[in-house]
């Protein structure tokens, strides 16, 4: 048998609580802002989804890379031409998305009667594009960084990549759509 | 082209599971209320997500890896090596749900916050949503690695993504359940 549930737990939980931990500190945020959020639900449906497409986007570009680094199609200089490629290849996919997901967010929230403020639709996409493509360059950077320094250390970086850039994604998502909100003045 | 091939493979994917996150931001929005009531519900939610994730898409990698490695298939699922990785899967969830609890409960009364929830709420709700969306999640993993196998696809190429997915709207849903539980019985 190579699997034991001590193992599993054992392996699984320093790496876990060190997540926890920044997830908390996000969770903190949430509740300093949560008077504005309940006041203006559209932007409680946005942060799991600003959160987890940059998650997941930056996840993708760290197998890709992970995998372009173990077979050696991609090689450890911030000057690799095929690492920018898959790196501009993310932030497009990001725009494309968030630009998609935008309008059906405010159309749901219209349905649900959930806009109880005036915020237009024009409004609402430019704060989450810009929220979105704010975040989705840093975690694309993190992810750049996390899979060539673990790659570098000798660590297999489809391990490391992941947890660290979902992580950093719901805390930057968070801090990002505030900074946005508060730069056009909505009122949170 | 190669950009093009790039965009076509992976954006559907990433779309799809952007209108999973949708559904669980609506939730979250639904939830409101609830906000009001509970103090510290809204601290614990990025946590149990994140929880969930980590240890269902470590479970479905580890099950892609058993396939490659013999250990397990469609004829053969049910076996001690998979229910080693549902007990620790489980065990892992119910610890790790305990410490978001106490974690939460702490940074909330200490000073900047000096929020004061329920303590006894608080962890009840954690530790039954974190249960709850556990087993949920653990038997929707095995039949999705069940499908996969009987059509002969590579489990390390469905299983994140579509766990991501499911997994956030099942964790939102279980939080809420909880939460309005706890709230009714305590």
């Amino acid at each position: 048998m190579i699997y034991s549930w001590k193992k599993i737990v054992k392996t699984g939980l320093p790496l876990l609580t060190l997540t926890i931990l920044i997830e908390i500190i996000a969770g903190q945020i949430l509740q300093g802002k949560q008077e504005s959020l309940l006041l203006f639900p559209i932007f409680l449906i946005s942060i799991p989804v600003v959160n987890s497409v940059s998650g997941n986007i930056g996840s993708v570009l760290g197998a890709r890379l992970a995998s372009g680094l173990h077979v050696g199609y991609i090689t450890l200089s911030l000057k690799d031409k095929e690492m920018h490629d898959n790196f501009f290849i993310s932030l497009l996919i990001g725009f494309i998305t968030y630009f998609l997901l935008a309008i059906i967010i405010y159309f749901i929230a219209v349905f649900g009667n959930l806009l109880t403020e005036d915020i237009t639709l024009m409004n609402f996409i430019i704060i989450f594009l810009l929220t979105g493509v704010l975040l989705i360059s840093i975690v694309a950077l993190v992810s750049v960084i996390t899979a060539f320094l673990s790659y570098k250390r000798g660590l297999d970086p489809d391990d490391m990549v992941s947890p660290i850039v979902t992580t950093i994604a719901d805390v930057m998502g968070i801090l990002f759509l505030f900074f946005i909100i508060g730069i056009f003045g909505v009122g949170i | 082209m190669y950009a093009k091939e790039m965009v076509k493979q992976s954006l559907p994917l990433i779309i799809f599971c952007g209108l999973g996150a949708i559904i669980a931001g609506s939730t979250l929005g639904l939830m409101k209320d609830l906000f009001l009531e509970i103090p510290g519900l809204i601290v614990v939610i990025p946590a149990i997500i994140a929880m969930r994730g980590n240890i269902s898409t470590a479970f479905g990698s580890r099950l892609g890896s058993a396939y490659h490695l013999g250990i397990i298939d469609a004829d053969n699922l049910w076996n001690e090596e998979l229910k080693q990785n549902i007990i620790g899967s489980l065990f892992l969830s119910f610890f790790v749900a305990f410490i978001i609890g106490i974690l939460a409960y702490i940074t909330s009364i200490l000073p900047p916050i000096n929020v004061y929830p329920n303590p006894l709420k608080l962890i009840s709700i954690v530790l039954i949503s974190g249960i709850l969306s556990g087993i949920i999640l653990s038997f929707l993993t095995i039949l999705i690695i069940y499908l996969v196998f009987k059509r002969g696809y590579d489990p390390d190429n469905i299983t994140g993504p579509a766990l991501a997915t499911f997994g956030d709207i099942i964790t939102m849903l279980s939080i809420f359940g909880s939460a309005i539980l706890v709230e009714v019985l305590m």
